[in-house]
């Protein structure tokens, strides 16, 4: 008897939103990451960890139109045709990172811009996208800055006024308050204190699932990837050594180093 | 009956690379099936491999060889290939798992816990919210507690909230471990009639009960893990 199934036939999306084949980058002699392939769905959140050095950084640059791969491709479906998004033009590229993806910076300060205003950070995102009525995107940068629990009073505060924790709920809702398909998070609690990135992660964890937001993050946090993510890549070396549902490969691992990780840590 | 379940020909090792790559064989060559309405209880030694077993059923584990097919949406898939997403739906929609522990996420209230699997398959806000708190009443969880996030909760109701997600919607199949082991004799019974009820709406059941009137106030039919011991 046939077991397997074709996903379509449960209803579920019938095409990966991105499809990576083959991506590579090297250093010289050194690999940056080494024929990374995989599929990402609509709504999947899928998490890449590793230690230090791993490649998963590298990795999230070439996904994210940041840094061209030596080899591959990046193939995106967000819009009517799918898109091959080194093979495009630069200027089609930016207007894809743009509208359609967002990028979360482990920095806030790399994300945001520190002498505009909090709400002007959020409403820029809005006019790039062509919002013009300064009414309507004041309302919306002030929706989003509570959605991300930042009081309404400190809409114009400027973000260098903000604690750690504020300025990257405030780099997160000017990333999705333009609605983008698929978001690239590179260690989003990275550098805050335990408290805070609990409650940064729950607001993550809410805001991702409301959205059905596809989401790639790189962590090196393990109760992080658990919390966050669906499936899992775990990276050795520039290369991916083991990837699966992210409770089996938490759970049951398989590989020798990502039973290292696993038992590295003393609860995940 | 429906067959919800069919394993054929499972095998687990865990190999610790880390500890010398030594090999630990748990069970070879299980087969056996669950029909809808069925409550099957696994028996033996502690050490046997019942809960690890059981978390090869939920996909948690993969087994070394062998497949599972899981009857989800009317047709047979066998979990242990099958991608990621699908697993996932087949979570969602087919296949519970109840254990003694609950996983807390800092700052989501005991009832938005429980409400979480309705809102997920479907139901209205409103719908989610009455059953969750008649699941919470029925666990004699202390309304004072609903809004609360369950960090600082006792051993015995964190596993009440946690029993109380698992059954607000039974799944067709329910795999359970130990989920009445820190409870008090009367919520204890709840449990029981919970799974009884359960069942008789048929659901399948899959479940280790250390506690032997559980055990017999559940089971229909009784697997001992020890007959796949492998001839060490």
């Amino acid at each position: 008897m046939n077991m397997q199934v074709n996903p379509q036939e449960l209803a579920l999306d019938p095409q990966p939103l991105l499809s990576v084949a083959g991506v590579s980058r090297f250093y010289g002699e050194r690999i940056g990451c080494a024929d990374v392939a995989f599929d990402l769905w609509p709504g999947e959140v899928l998490g890449i960890v590793g230690e230090s050095g791993s490649g998963k950084s590298t990795l999230l640059r070439c996904l994210a139109g940041i840094d061209k791969p030596d080899r591959g491709e990046v193939l995106f479906r967000g819009g009517a045709e799918p898109l091959d998004i080194y093979s495009v033009a630069e200027q089609e590229r930016r207007r894809l990172m743009r509208t359609a993806w967002g990028i979360v910076h482990q920095n806030p300060r790399d994300g945001l811009r520190m002498d505009v205003s909090a709400g002007g950070n959020v409403g820029e995102r809005l006019m790039d996208n062509g919002a013009r009525h300064y009414g309507k995107i004041r309302e919306t940068a002030l929706d989003w800055l509570q959605r991300v629990e930042i009081a309404a009073g400190r809409i114009d505060d400027r973000p260098r006024q903000f604690s750690g924790g504020m300025q990257q709920r405030l780099q997160i809702a000017r990333v999705l308050v333009s609605e983008p398909k698929l978001v690239f998070m590179d260690e989003p609690t990275g550098g805050l204190d335990v408290s805070v990135q609990a409650r940064l992660l729950d607001l993550l964890r809410v805001l991702v699932r409301d959205l059905g937001l596809a989401a790639i993050i790189v962590t090196h946090d393990l109760a992080v990837a658990r919390l966050l993510t669906d499936r899992l890549m775990v990276m050795k070396d520039g290369r991916v050594v083991e990837q699966g549902l992210t409770d089996q490969v938490l759970d049951d691992p398989h590989h020798a180093y990502t039973q290292l990780l696993t038992s590295a840590v003393l609860t995940v | 009956m429906t067959t919800m379940i069919q394993v054929e020909n499972v095998a687990k090792a865990f190999t610790l690379h880390n500890q010398g790559g030594v090999r630990l064989p748990v069970f070879d060559n299980v087969n056996f099936s669950v029909a809808a309405g069925e409550a099957l209880v696994l028996a033996g030694a502690s050490g046997a491999g019942k809960s690890s077993l059981l978390r090869i059923l939920y996909g948690n584990y993969r087994p070394t060889s062998g497949r599972i097919a899981v009857t989800h949406a009317g047709r047979p898939i066998d979990i242990v290939t099958a991608v990621p997403r699908t697993v996932l739906d087949i979570r969602r929609r087919t296949l519970g798992f109840v254990s003694q522990f609950l996983r807390v996420i800092p700052r989501v209230s005991a009832l938005d816990i429980v409400r979480d699997p309705l809102l997920a398959r479907g139901a209205s806000a409103e719908e989610a919210s009455a059953r969750a708190k008649a699941m919470l009443a029925r666990l004699n969880l202390p309304q004072r507690l609903w809004d609360l996030a369950p960090a600082t909760f006792s051993g015995g109701e964190q596993q009440r909230v946690n029993i109380a997600r698992s059954f607000v919607d039974p799944s067709p199949i329910m795999l359970i471990d130990e989920p009445t082991a820190s409870l008090d004799a009367g919520n204890r019974n709840v449990v029981v009639q919970l799974i009884a009820e359960a069942r008789e709406q048929g659901s399948a059941i899959v479940g280790i009960f250390h506690d032997e009137a559980v055990r017999e106030a559940v089971a229909t039919r009784y697997l001992d893990i020890t007959d796949f011991r492998k001839a060490a």
